[in-house]
């Protein structure tokens, strides 16, 4: 409940020379003065305010609505943005995993743009904005996966298929979805993209490192050893380590 | 021993009786009395709620209740949610903490909700109260988790350390470690929310606190908890009451049957939420839970669609809180409208809120389900993409017990689907019907007409929320001159000005605030009215640049007003413009 420290509540406004709240639906002849400051000269709305608050000399009830029609203003009106929404087309298709990587749950992005729409609406908050839009791009990429018949191991209802990864010397680990790729290339590709951020005193070359996955059994194998449908049925989690060479 | 004056009661007896008084309003009411009560209840209260941190300072609250226990600020408005609050706009703590650090050494709780606190201020909470238990920080920001360390490190009586939707900094070298900085011997926590957080959490340190911590009902982890490491953490607390999961997408049989066996154990788990990126498959895991379930929280579960859904939502008979997504569809809210008769509250988030088209089977058509099928309804958020007049009145009519009834249709200005008419006829409906309404978020077509509805039967509300609606002044007018109970207004995108504000400038007083942004409210009213009423703050927040460089014609950008008994505020940023202390007419 509210704090109420000196804030009587008011039940007939305080009879002070600016007695605004008064609008003329009352049978009533009080006049009421409008004070304005000296220097301060009325913008024609304010002829407004005066006629609601005067009643005419024959007692008539002006109605609210009667002093509103009467207004004839001019008044510049903020324009609201237009309401382009977001879709679903990426104008750079092939860039996908750069989307995940920067509306994931690592980066601190405070400022998750509400596609081309209007600055917050819907009402939502941000960290759910940022939840909807990484679901939305892997759904996307998922849909034209099945569109193209690729079909990932059936592990899951849902397409998708994120598996952990780790790089040696980075405390925090990302995700990526398998279900997107179909070779080793593209996926050391968009590995190596991902941890960028965190690397940038390496050198940023798939060389550098050699991507190892955790099987069913436990075992950790070279990915570059078996073939991609052998490891895209077994994998559970991904790590890359610094190769010496 | 103090008699008073015309009463035989002594200070001590006073004092007790009005220990067992705990509601703010009536002990407002007995601080009326007399001045000798004014003084015993002033002495003898403990919690304090200031929904407004600018409505009274620090110094002020002190002077009248110099031993307070628990206090509770709120900061930004509202729409402060939704990125309409420019950064920096203010809601600082830091001059409450100073304050109470001296004042108040026995101060055991602090809520916070939308507000700015640094690490620094945690450091001082953690050093300046000995018996510190309860931190609740809802929405808040400007923190990491070094000041989480800190809270850890010394406060040794902490019970709850609830963290609710903040923004957390990571610092990548101390990240997960701040747990560790709990002391061995440290038993107390009762309830830890770290579900905001991002980055890992140390696990060690976090299961050997769950450990030693035998009164941990509540624990709500963070998406990097993965579900094989929960499993642990179960069998360490079965005790739980509360349990918020972390991410769970790896499908893999050991976990599953490990987990399963692990959530059997806890024989008193009545609320869930978590759930990110679960692998459907696990789902069965959690259906031994749902007859006791009271609480669901579905709402980041991206992964699960309908048929998961209605397999779980059908065997939670005992359901009182669902929040989920639209994936839910309307066929599962008609199963949720059968099975879960208990139902009070229902939040339905939108998957794909930047969609075109819909993207799920998600209508009104649901909506209507649950008001007809679940009587205790009264609670209701609910996003989707059409809607009618008949719906919202089948809706009042089903359950005039609402309270709390926000719409939001993604669209602005849809109309109604079916007869393309606006939904003010729908909307006047649920303010006519629900007599008890106090707080109502409105969307869609709608005109003038709404608001002279709201106006005439909305004498309970408390709280409006309106958006891209209404025809001109008359709508504004309507609400502030009827609602009576009116507390808060926040107001986007419609076409209100300076007539129905200052005609009913009188009304802003009896209110917490009143936000405006992108109306017509020009600059000279705003101005006008900061002079004319001391006792609010008319905030303009603008951020193109100096009001006065303009016509005062011209509409302002933001207009925030709000009631304060401590005058403006001396740390507004440039872009917030208001009345100068000195000048009437000045500008700060």
């Amino acid at each position: 409940m509210e704090l109420q420290l000196g804030l009587a509540l008011p039940s007939n406004p305080t009879s002070k020379a600016f007695d605004l709240n008064y609008y003329g639906f009352e049978a009533n002849n009080k006049e009421v003065d409008l004070v304005i400051g000296p220097c301060y000269t009325p913008s024609p709305s304010y002829e407004d305010i005066n006629d609601i608050i005067n009643i005419d000399n024959n007692n008539n009830k002006r109605s609210f609505g009667q002093a509103f029609e009467n207004s004839t203003r001019d008044r510049v009106v903020p324009r609201t943005l237009p309401l382009l929404l977001w879709n679903n087309n990426h104008p750079n298709e092939e860039d996908d995993p750069k989307d995940l990587e920067n509306h994931s749950l690592f980066a601190a992005n405070k400022n998750v743009g509400d596609g081309d729409g209007v600055v917050g609406w819907p009402p939502i908050k941000s960290w759910r904005k940022r939840l909807c839009h990484e679901n939305q791009v892997v759904r996307a990429w998922n849909n034209q996966m099945v569109e193209n018949g690729y079909v990932c191991g059936g592990r899951r209802a849902s397409n998708s298929m994120y598996v952990k990864v780790k790089m040696e010397g980075v405390v925090i680990a990302r995700k990526v979805d398998l279900s997107q790729h179909q070779s080793f290339e593209t996926l050391t590709d968009t590995l190596m993209d991902m941890f960028r951020k965190w690397s940038e005193a390496c050198e940023k070359n798939s060389n550098n490192y050699k991507l190892i996955y955790q099987d069913r059994e436990g075992d950790w194998l070279f990915a570059q050893d078996v073939p991609w449908r052998t490891f895209i049925r077994s994998v559970q989690r991904l790590k890359l380590l610094k190769s010496s060479g | 021993m103090k008699m008073m004056m015309g009463s035989s009661f002594p200070e001590e007896v006073l004092e007790h009786v009005f220990s067992f008084i705990e509601r703010d309003k009536d002990r407002n009411a007995i601080s009326t009395v007399c001045q000798s009560w004014y003084e015993i209840e002033r002495w003898s209260r403990r919690r304090v709620f200031v929904g407004n941190c600018y409505a009274v300072s620090p110094a002020i609250l002190i002077k009248r209740f110099p031993d307070v226990r628990c206090l509770e600020l709120k900061g930004k408005p509202h729409f402060a949610d939704f990125n309409l609050v420019p950064e920096g706009w203010g809601a600082y703590v830091a001059p409450w903490i100073a304050a109470a650090s001296s004042a108040y050494p026995w101060l055991e709780e602090i809520r916070l909700k939308r507000m700015v606190i640094s690490d620094d201020t945690l450091e001082l909470i953690s050093k300046s109260f000995k018996n510190f238990k309860v931190l609740v920080l809802s929405s808040c920001e400007g923190f990491s988790t070094e000041g989480l360390a800190a809270i850890a490190a010394n406060c040794r009586n902490l019970r709850e350390l609830d963290l609710r939707e903040s923004e957390v900094e990571d610092l990548n070298q101390s990240s997960g470690h701040w747990l560790s900085h709990f002391p061995d011997n440290y038993t107390s926590l009762v309830s830890l929310n770290i579900a905001c957080l991002n980055s890992e959490v140390n696990f060690t340190a976090l299961e050997r606190l769950v450990g030693r911590c035998p009164n941990l009902r509540n624990l709500r982890l963070n998406r990097a908890v993965p579900l094989d490491k929960l499993a642990i953490l179960l069998r360490r607390a079965p005790q739980l009451v509360e349990l918020g999961t972390g991410e769970a997408s790896d499908l893999r049989p050991d976990v599953f049957s490990n987990l399963l066996g692990a959530f059997s154990g806890c024989k008193e788990l009545k609320s869930l939420s978590g759930f990110w990126e679960v692998a459907p498959g696990y789902l069965p895991g959690v259906y031994p839970i749902c007859p006791r379930l009271t609480s669901l929280n579905l709402s980041y579960a991206t992964t699960i669609q309908s048929s998961d859904l209605i397999k779980l939502v059908s065997q939670c008979q005992n359901l009182q809180k669902l929040w989920v997504l639209d994936y839910i569809e309307d066929l599962g809210l008609e199963v949720l409208a059968a099975s879960c008769k208990d139902l009070r509250e229902l939040r339905v988030f939108p998957s794909e809120p930047y969609g075109v088209e819909p993207n799920v089977l998600l209508t009104e058509q649901g909506l209507v389900s649950v008001s007809e099928g679940c009587p205790k309804l009264h609670s209701v958020l609910y996003f989707c993409r059409q809607m009618s007049n008949d719906a919202l009145r089948t809706i009042a009519r089903n359950r005039p017990n609402m309270t709390r009834f926000r719409l939001c249709i993604i669209e602005p200005r849809t109309p109604d689907y079916r007869t393309l008419q606006s939904l003010d006829g729908g909307f006047g409906a649920i303010v006519e019907h629900c007599k008890d309404l106090r707080r109502l978020s409105l969307s869609g077509l709608l005109t003038d007409r709404v608001f002279e509805y709201i106006g005439t039967y909305g004498k309970k509300l408390e709280m409006l929320s309106v958006a891209f609606a209404g025809d001109s002044d008359l709508g504004l007018h309507h609400v502030l001159s009827g609602c009576e109970n009116l507390r808060k207004l926040e107001i986007r995108d419609c076409p209100f000005g300076d007539k129905a504000l200052l005609a009913n400038a009188a009304k802003l007083e009896t209110m917490r605030s009143l936000w405006m942004s992108s109306c017509s409210v020009s600059f000279g009213a705003c101005k006008l009215l900061g002079q004319k009423m001391p006792m609010l703050n008319v905030e303009v927040i603008d951020e193109r640049g100096p009001p006065d460089s303009r016509p005062e014609s011209c509409p302002v950008e933001k207009l925030y007003v709000y009631r304060t008994v401590s005058g403006p505020r001396f740390d507004m940023p440039g872009f917030v413009w208001t009345k100068d202390e000195d000048s009437a007419l000045g500008l700060s």
